[in-house]
């Protein structure tokens, strides 16, 4: 019998590099637009000019595709339970090394947290880049507030990303392969996702 | 940021309103000046002609009607760029050089250096920069190259009616307050390189009252982007922090226990 059990599908693993393929050329082409302390970043992309085509390519297909995968797993991140409230009581057991059980579905309440997160950057993100495209075909204040909104979003989702990427790598073993080969090990679901793995396995 | 201004030595104009006499001199010597084109105007069945700065125009003459005693009277406002001692425009240009300070207290740009970003559209309280048709910022540089060689700004130099006063900023503050005028922009946003000495309220003449950096622009510079940088260095603090204390959490201890939790 295998020691592994497929987590995400080869369409959701594609789709998710996509969205950080994007999102990580959107903060390497926007960081030098946030402020002038970043601006050796434009370096990557030949002038600042550039980087603002780039972010103009970039934006879209970021846009498009995290709304995608959105409507995705919509149905898996916007609903919490008690067993989530319990596990947000306990900070996911991630402040002590005391074992610990939650009875977490497929997405644990903190990954649900970021995935709506997500959304609605990705959202804002959107609508306030489109005023800002094109700033003189709108009210001065929109654009203002777009900025503003921009800024704030851009911080928001680069702290979260710290902890994803935190979270899905080296801060929990074993996770990172679900995404890469699409498999996890079964300890590892048992250990984080037991109520998922039981209704996959079928209470085995 | 490195925008700061030397008070004593701070050159500018002095616009006194009752003296102009909409003769638009100004306009057209600047144009010559910078080799500017020509704006295609149409006949709007006002006097006022352009309505409003273009990327070709930076200077112009707003004409303001009003009724007094029966009478039409027009009063003249010359619009253009303040030179803000804090400039809106300068605060969220992210590229370096493409507006600056010069040590006159000016604030000029450099096509070549602008990305076309147009954040300094928003970020003006005066709604002054432009772009031209390759998306490059255009506003009054305050002739910035005849300062320098010791001549005055060619739109000061063509007023036939010293309207347009061109000297060291304290001077002509001086001097101006010496004769009780009513003047504008003395101290808002670290005062204005172009002070008004007008007839009427400010916005009568179309100026905002008391002059601000837009308050969402503020809290974007000031506000988010400090903590932002400091946030995300935290983040990646916190996460270090706990990756060496706590530590990450390894799943095989629940073989010991065996089996699903529920
Ligand atoms: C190097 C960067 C990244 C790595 C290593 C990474 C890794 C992962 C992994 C391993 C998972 C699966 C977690 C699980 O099995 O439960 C995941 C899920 C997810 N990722 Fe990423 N990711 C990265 C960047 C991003 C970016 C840039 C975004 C969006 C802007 C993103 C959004 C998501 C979302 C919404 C999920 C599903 C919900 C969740 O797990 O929180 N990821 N990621
Ligand atoms: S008036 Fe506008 S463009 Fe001129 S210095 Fe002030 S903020 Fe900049
Ligand atoms: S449009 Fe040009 S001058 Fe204006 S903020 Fe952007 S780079 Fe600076
Ligand atoms: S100071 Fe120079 S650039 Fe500015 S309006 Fe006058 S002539 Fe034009």
């Amino acid at each position: 019998m295998s020691n592994y059990i497929e987590r995400f599908s080869t369409r959701q693993r594609v789709l998710h590099w996509i969205v950080t393929a994007s999102f990580f050329t959107l903060v390497l082409s926007g960081v030098g637009l946030f402020s002038r302390l970043f601006n050796g970043y434009f370096n990557f992309f030949g002038g600042g000019q550039n980087a603002i085509l780039i972010h103009k390519i970039a934006g879209p297909i970021f846009f498009l595709s995290s709304a995608y995968m959105y409507l995705d797993h919509r149905a898996e991140i916007s609903s919490f339970d008690s067993n989530d409230m319990e596990w947000f009581r306990k900070a996911g057991g991630y402040l002590s090394r005391e074992p610990h059980h939650f009875h977490i579905g497929r997405y644990n309440p903190g990954q649900k947290m970021f995935a709506l997160f997500i959304a609605v950057a990705t959202l804002v993100l959107g609508i306030t880049g489109l005023f800002i495209w094109v700033p003189t075909a709108f009210p001065r204040w929109i654009v203002q507030i777009s900025l503003m909104l921009h800024g704030l979003m851009f911080v928001g989702s680069i702290m979260f990303m710290v902890l994803h990427v935190y979270l899905a790598t080296i801060g929990n073993p074993g996770t990172v392969q679900g995404m890469l080969y699409g498999d996890v090990r079964k300890d590892w679901a048992r250990h984080h996702h037991p109520r998922w793995y039981r209704e996959r396995t079928g209470g085995k | 940021m490195a925008d700061t201004i030397n008070r004593s030595g701070r050159k500018g104009f002095l616009v006194d309103t009752s003296k102009c006499i909409g003769c638009r001199s100004c306009q057209v010597a600047c144009k010559q000046w910078n080799k500017l084109e020509a704006d295609k105007t149409a006949n709007m069945g006002s006097t006022e002609n352009p309505r409003d700065l273009t990327p070709a125009l930076y200077n112009r003459i707003r004409f303001i009607e009003k009724e007094s005693s029966g009478q039409t009277v027009w009063q003249f406002l010359n619009q253009r760029c303040m030179h803000c001692g804090d400039a809106g425009c300068i605060k969220v240009c992210p590229s370096p050089g493409a507006l600056y300070r010069t040590k006159e207290g000016s604030v000029v740009f450099n096509k070549e250096k602008c990305i076309a970003c147009k954040y300094c559209v928003s970020a003006c309280p005066f709604n002054i920069p432009r772009y031209d048709s390759n998306d490059k910022v255009a506003k009054c540089h305050l002739c910035y190259d005849r300062i320098a060689a010791g001549m005055s700004p060619a739109c000061a130099k063509a007023c036939p009616t010293q309207a347009l006063q061109f000297g060291n900023r304290n001077d002509l503050i001086a001097k101006a307050t010496a004769a009780k005028k009513k003047l504008y922009g003395v101290d808002d946003l670290l005062g204005l390189g172009v002070v008004y000495a007008l007839e009427g309220p400010p916005e009568q003449y179309g100026l905002p009252a008391k002059p601000e950096i837009p308050t969402s622009i503020f809290l974007w510079k000031d506000v988010i982007k400090p903590l932002g940088i400091l946030g995300f260095w935290g983040s990646i603090g916190a996460v270090l922090l706990h990756y060496v204390t706590v530590g990450p959490q390894r799943t095989e201890e629940t073989e010991d226990k065996g089996g699903s939790h529920e």
